[in-house]
Order: C-alpha cells, then structure tokens, then sequence
C-alpha cells in the first residue's frame, strides 16, 4: 500500500467521525503523522500503518509491557533510526527528523540521560548549551518547585545520588524549561509517588493551555488510572500493533461496562467483548452496539473507566495466558 | 461561575458540566456574546481532561446555547426562549423514542412502559421533595 492510500482510509474514519454532532473531527490537526512505521527484532516486529497525534491534546500509549511503546517512542524522538516509514513532524512537508524539530520536542524516558556524575547545577549548563529556547530560571522554579534535591535545591548534588522519582523530576524539570511544541514522555509516572503523578497531570494540562492548542502530549504508562483524568486520545499497543485508539470520550461510548446474573453468564458471554464471571454473576465490557443482544436479561450498564477499556482490549489482544 | 463536579456520581463529568453551564446560561448568568472559558483553561482549572470539556461545549453547542469561532473559542448565543422550548422538546421526543425501541426489543407492551415512565416521575418527584 502506497503511502497516500494509507492516509485517504484514515481520512475516511474521520470524515465518519463527522456524523456526531460536535467539531472534534474538523477540529483535528495533527502534531505528527507516521506511515507504516516498521522495526523488525527476533520474534517482534513493530508495525505501525499509520499513527496521528491530534494537536493540543495529550495522547496516552498504552500496552503490555513489551507491547512495543519504548521502541516506538524511541522512533518517534529520533533515538533510533533504524527502522522503516515516514515521519512528518507539525505538519511539515519533509518527512524525517532534524534538528531543528529536536528543537521542539521535549523528551524524558526511562533511563536517564543525564551522565550520573552531572550536578542539578551542570544540567542546567549542559542544556543551556544543548538548546536555543532553554530557559534557566524557568528550570531553577521548576526543581525549586518540585523539591528537587530536598527543599531549597542543592545544585552540587549529583544525578546518581538522586532517587528515580527526583531524576524523573529533574529529567521534567529541563524539558519544561525549554519552548517546545510536543513532549514525548515515556512512562514519566512509574517512578512518581502518587502525589507527583498528581503534579504531574497538572503540569500537563498547564502545559497544554499556555499552548493554547498548538502543544501537544503523548506519553506512555503502565498507570493509567493515575493518567486518566489527563488523557484526551489513548491508543492502545498490542505486539508491535495498534489495536484500539480513539478520543477517551468515544471509547467511553464504544464500550459499556455490563454487571449481570450469573444465570445469564453463558448467553451474555456470547455477546460481551470481555467478561469475568463468579456464582455471583457476571460482569465486563460490552460493545455499546452489541447491547442488543443482551436484551431481556437484568443487568446494570455503567460508563467504563479507561482503565477497564484499555484492560479489556489488552486482554482480548494478548497472547498471555492464552490457551492453545 | 462556580462550577462543582461530582467523580463517582455516576453522571458522566461532560454532562455535569454541560448541566451546569446550560443552567447559568439559561438564568442569564452568562449573557449572550459572552465567552466560556477556553476548553484548556477549563480543564486545567477542574483538572479535567481537555477532551471532556471540549464534549461538555460541544454538547451546548448541538443544543444551539454557545456558538463555535473558530480559534476564539465558545461564545453563549442569544437566548430564543420558544427556540429553547422547542430544542428541549425535540430532546425529550428523542430520548422516549429511544425508549420505546428499547422496550420493543425487551417485548414490552405500551402499557408497561407507561407504567414504568410514571413510576421514574414519581420517584424523581420524591427525589425532589
């Protein structure tokens, strides 16, 4: 498939998209598109047909670990550049990255890319050097303000000696600090305390409104509970393929949440999408068009959390634990 | 404009939101030309994700409330009150006949659902009083 036919189907599901009323659909432009990403590792392979991130909003990748979302994320920052397809960063005619779309994106993963012998202090300088729109007494609130170094921020304490959460912070700290148009963020809540995810998600939205639309987020993360009320579009990755994705306010219309008797379990299991079921009934995530089919039956709907939805799908999607 | 949501109340938050601001519109707290607060700022200030806000506008939108301009933003609309009247009505005609399909599929006679529509009245009544 060549690229533009890939690009045609997608603006076909917008266009139905349209049919609601509302103006998401028009109002969706894109900070990044990506055709037929493809890396190929022993027994994995990363395919991707086409990925959209809607700009101004924050976009959650979520997936098994080993789903593929480092290596993705990875692709996207410009990190690895061994892999096949096109990139196209803000909408920009060449495809690829450059410096100068490096410029705009802020990055923070897992590791840390700050050498461990590196002061608070020398992370600033580094980066000062490192990149045009660095802003040091924006960095010096922010550690300030995070607690970075125990409070009144020791600059001459060094990377090794801090915690993973205050390096999580620290690496936060100096992405924020710069201009940028699009913060990748690889599972920036795993080593957070819950209050910090708190401050994280705020920091994101803040980040968002002095956008005012032309920012945009996309993370990775395991805690999506914790990221919920953060998440606008979610995309969900099972071995190296999307397998779900959307704006959470229609997948919270796509899916419903079904509690029921255990006397109809076996009928309803015909028609939900997952189930659990116990001698006390039964209860799991349904497609809303296949509500039908449990008709006549005594059940209890609820709008799903997207954590049940991401659960549902991952387990309709895994290989974990299936059976032969 | 206080505006005050509810996690678990099982009401989803873009219709609290739409609720409460569809409310404030109608009072005439918020006047016609005015503007709601953008989706981001919104969002930022409940906490809330940007996409809930944005449903919560869209959703005053298809009830004719807020006009969208284009990169300004939701501004409320004059208020027609038999317009209103008639969008509200529209509404109503919408959701019974969703109703009436649904009690179709369950096999329900014209009767029972009468019923059913009386008992949800009163209870809302009690509710009330």
């Amino acid at each position: 498939m060549s690229k533009k036919d890939v690009k045609t189907t997608k603006e076909i599901q917008f266009n139905d998209k349209t049919d609601r009323p509302g103006q998401t659909a028009q109002m969706w432009q894109k900070a990044l598109q990506a055709w037929n990403l493809k890396k190929n590792f022993k027994g994995f392979q990363l395919s991707v047909p086409g990925l959209e991130l809607p700009k101004g909003f924050a976009t959650a990748l979520i997936g098994e670990n080993g789903a593929g979302k480092t290596t993705l994320l990875n692709i996207l920052t410009g990190i690895r550049l061994d892999y096949k397809g096109e990139i196209s960063y803000f909408g920009r005619q060449e495809k690829g990255i450059d410096a100068s779309v490096q410029e705009r994106i802020g990055y923070t993963g897992p590791g840390s890319y700050f050498l461990p012998q590196w002061t608070i202090r020398q992370v600033e300088e580094i980066s000062e050097l490192l990149f045009d729109n660095f802003h040091k007494d924006r960095y010096r609130a922010l550690c300030e303000e995070l607690g970075i170094g125990g409070s009144g921020t020791d600059v001459s304490k060094q990377v090794k000696s801090l915690s993973d959460g205050n390096r999580m912070k620290l690496m936060l700290a100096a992405v924020l600090a710069r201009d940028t148009s699009l913060l990748i963020l690889d599972e920036p809540a795993s080593p957070l305390d819950p209050l910090m995810r708190d401050r994280l998600c705020d920091m994101i939205r803040n980040y968002l409104d002095q956008g005012g639309g032309e920012k945009t987020v996309f993370f990775s993360t395991h805690n999506i509970a914790d990221m919920e009320s953060v998440t606008d579009y979610a995309i969900i990755l099972e071995h190296g393929n999307i397998v779900e994705e959307g704006f959470v306010e229609e997948l919270k219309e796509k899916y419903i949440c079904v509690k029921g008797e255990a006397a109809d379990a076996e009928r309803a299991g015909e028609a939900m999408f997952s189930m659990h079921r116990s001698a006390y009934g039964f209860e799991g995530i349904c497609l809303a068009r296949n509500l039908e089919r449990l008709a006549g039956m005594d059940i209890t709907l609820e709008t799903p959390t997207l954590s049940q939805i991401a659960v549902a799908v991952m387990k309709a999607n895994t290989n974990l634990g299936k059976k032969a | 404009m206080p505006l005050k949501l509810l996690q678990n109340s099982g009401v989803p938050i873009y219709q609290q939101i739409a609720e409460q601001l569809r409310a404030d519109i109608l009072a005439g707290k918020l006047k016609e030309g005015e503007y709601l607060p953008s989706i981001r700022g919104l969002a930022k200030d409940l906490r809330i994700s940007v996409i809930t806000t944005m449903k919560a506008y869209e959703q005053l939108e298809a009830e004719g409330l807020v006009t969208a301009a284009q990169g300004k933003g939701f501004y409320v609309n004059a208020q027609d009150s038999e317009m209103l009247k008639e969008q509200h009505l529209r509404r109503v005609e919408e959701a019974l006949a969703e109703a009436i399909r649904a009690a179709r599929i369950a096999g329900m006679t014209g009767k029972e659902l009468q019923e059913i529509l009386r008992t949800l009245l009163d209870m809302q009544d009690e509710k009330e009083s």
